[in-house]
């Protein structure tokens, strides 16, 4: 009998240790390949080529004669390319809120741009863009007969340019989602809406994008995160310093002044700069997820 | 009398707009990824017209006359509706290096030799067609890049590793999500979450003299555990997803007929799960395949596939057509794998529930 009570709590304390063995993998693979490098990042900030605590490697990345301006595209890029991407993907979901014939068709097409690799978007608007490039054939072939020098404007032009490639690429899938979150809204919601006298506004305003609040929220903060790391096809475009952001100065601290003393500092730099910039966005949107207690089903 | 219900016009013209609408959109998404495919099979003299030919020519119409220095040389040109001269020489060695690599339609000598005979015996000028290679721009991508082809198969090494890695590693602890509650589950998932959202580049920077004390540094394996730490993060999140879709009595069943939990998982839960497995691993590939700047970083010697292409687009200038191929052979894996999981697409964006 025993040996029986002894094998039943074995298995008790195996059955209760299977979870904890499962998941011990990841634990301990993000303790090294994720925990390590970014507290290693963090202490080499703080440290001289001595080894000796300073704060001097801030100080070189702050007074950078190119940090204000990666700041301020970066910011400009993010603020810009988030609302009008929300605005025209809301916009094209509600109009073609409804099954078609073909819509799953049309729903593939929309993800290939989000779909493509970086360096195929960059070989795409490359191609595009240069004086005898498809977009002034294009437009060629449309009557206008004046080349466009569409990368020798103004740093806003570039800016702009910039922005529209990344609606291009970004739009049709926020369209997706947001058109996912239109479809899990009841019919009765805004039937009822406008049964009591809505408009197509007031419908809009009061029942439809209040339903979508979980959906738009995951979607506006995912595209933050990933617009404050662009930089692949402003390099591609204009290569590097012409239209500096901050991952494109990790870049090019890391790769195309790798000899300097301060190369590395100043890459770690930065890189704790975005770093640091990006965990806000993400705790933001684990905040609104839910995930510290409290609305824990709200985004079911 | 059965009568059918008449179409009024207002919803025909209704439909109509909507259709005109969504094409509309459909064309417009698809433009710049038309022109890329349509100027990848572009000759070098093609590609460097203005404007450019839609379409690429399936063949070239050649004239062939007298010239100063030997024989003139003429091709066709659509747009002008003319021949134009863009050779004149006596060496046909030369000629037929011109025709292969510019026009893009290869003419053997001894046929340049028979259209010579043709000339000289009266005819003047002599007109003949060639078949274009539509190829020829991926065949020099692969053949002029340095270490296309390596790099390639560095790519493929990469993304399997990363698949593996993420697959064995992130599908334990997502089925450990789906099927048991232990201390310590939502802080784990969260910062599996978390992890997954930070940016890469931040651990490829630190990761360059951790690798190097290990002798990763600037191998395929240094290049798929960090691309292993966001996928792992995707693959978690994907996976437990699916095995909360598959029923824990399915197990409990089999359990009763004497299968012990590990060969009840193996028989039922594994290959019901298959086909999200899948997927996962499509992802795990996707984010591998795709991915630049940790590369570009972490690499020297022996890069991606992906850095070449990006090298080639750095220095494109004088290889504009060249440059669209290797573009577009980065471009296909990635549009496949997404048709495959283009149901799962949501899940990328982190709209999973667990």
């Amino acid at each position: 009998m025993a040996v029986a009570i002894g094998n039943k709590s074995f298995r008790n304390v195996w059955s209760k240790a299977i979870p904890y063995l499962l998941i011990l993998p990841v634990v301990v693979y993000y303790a090294l390949f994720w925990v390590r490098p970014v507290l290693k990042t963090v202490f080499e900030s703080f440290r001289d080529t001595a080894g000796q605590f300073t704060l001097q490697n801030y100080a070189m990345v702050f007074s950078d004669p190119d940090f204000i301006p990666a700041v301020r595209n970066t910011a400009i890029i993010v603020v810009f390319s988030v609302t009008l991407e929300f605005l025209a993907a809301l916009f094209l979901a509600i109009l073609i809120n409804r099954k078609f014939v073909g819509s799953s068709f049309f729903l593939f097409v929309a993800m290939v741009p989000m779909a493509l690799p970086a360096v195929a978007v960059g070989a795409m608007w490359l191609t595009g863009l240069t004086a005898h490039g498809w977009l002034n054939s294009l437009l060629f072939y449309l009557g206008v007969s004046k080349k466009i020098y569409w990368l020798a404007g103004s740093e806003w032009a570039l800016l702009a340019i910039i922005i529209i490639i990344d609606a291009w690429q970004v739009i049709p899938s926020v369209m997706i989602i947001l058109l996912a979150g239109l479809q899990n809204i009841p019919v009765e919601a805004e039937e009822a809406g406008y049964v009591f006298g809505g408009n197509f506004i007031t419908v809009l305003r009061k029942i439809t994008i209040p339903m979508l609040q979980s959906t738009i929220q995951t979607a506006v903060i995912l595209r933050l995160i990933s617009a404050i790391q662009i930089w692949l096809i402003m390099v591609l475009l204009m290569g590097f310093n012409r239209l500096p952001v901050l991952v494109e100065r990790i870049v090019y601290y890391h790769e195309e002044v790798p000899g300097l003393d301060i190369s590395f500092q100043m890459a770690s730099g930065y890189t704790i700069i975005v770093s640091v910039i990006v965990s806000i966005a993400a705790l933001l949107y684990l905040k609104v997820s839910g995930a510290f207690g409290g609305n824990q089903e709200a985004r079911q | 009398m059965i009568k059918k219900k008449p179409t009024s016009l207002a919803k025909i013209i209704k439909s109509t707009i909507f259709y005109l609408f969504v094409t509309t959109l459909g064309v417009g998404i698809l433009l710049p990824a038309f022109f890329l495919v349509s100027l990848s099979f572009l000759s070098t003299r093609e590609a460097y017209q203005f404007p450019l030919p839609l379409l690429p020519a399936l063949s070239a119409k050649y004239s062939l006359t007298f010239g100063d220095r030997g024989y003139l040389l003429s091709v066709y040109d659509d747009f002008d509706d003319e021949y134009q001269t863009v050779l004149d020489t006596a060496e046909l060695e030369k000629m037929s290096v011109y025709m292969r690599s510019q026009i893009g339609a290869p003419y053997d000598i001894p046929d340049i030799e028979d259209r010579i005979a043709e000339l000289e015996s009266g005819t003047d000028p002599v007109y003949f067609k060639a078949r274009k290679n539509l190829l020829l721009n991926y065949d020099l991508f692969f053949k002029v890049t340095r270490d296309a082809v390596p790099a390639l198969i560095r790519s493929l090494q990469i993304a399997g590793m990363t698949i593996v890695i993420s697959l064995s590693i992130g599908g334990m602890a997502g089925y450990a999500f789906a099927r048991y509650v232990f201390i310590g589950r939502d802080a784990l998932k969260f910062s599996v979450l978390f992890v997954r959202m930070f940016p890469g580049v931040a651990i490829a920077l630190p990761m360059v003299i951790i690798l190097a004390n290990m002798g990763f540094y600037d191998q395929p394996i240094g290049l798929s555990l960090v691309y292993s730490v966001g996928s792992i993060a995707l693959t978690v999140w994907i996976t437990a997803s699916i095995f909360m879709g598959i029923p824990e009595s399915l197990e409990e069943a089999a359990q009763v007929f004497g299968a012990t939990k590990f060969q009840a998982f193996l028989k039922i839960t594994f290959p019901l799960a298959l086909p999200g497995l899948a997927a996962a691993a499509m992802y795990a590939f996707l984010g591998a395949w795709n991915e630049t700047v940790s590369a570009i970083i972490l690499t020297q010697f022996n890069p991606t596939f992906a850095v070449v292409v990006y090298q080639t687009l750095l220095g494109a200038v004088g290889h504009v057509n060249l440059a669209a191929a290797g573009g577009l052979a980065m471009a296909i894996p990635s549009v496949i794998f997404t048709f495959f999981i283009r149901r799962y697409i949501n899940q990328m964006w982190g709209g999973v529930t667990v």
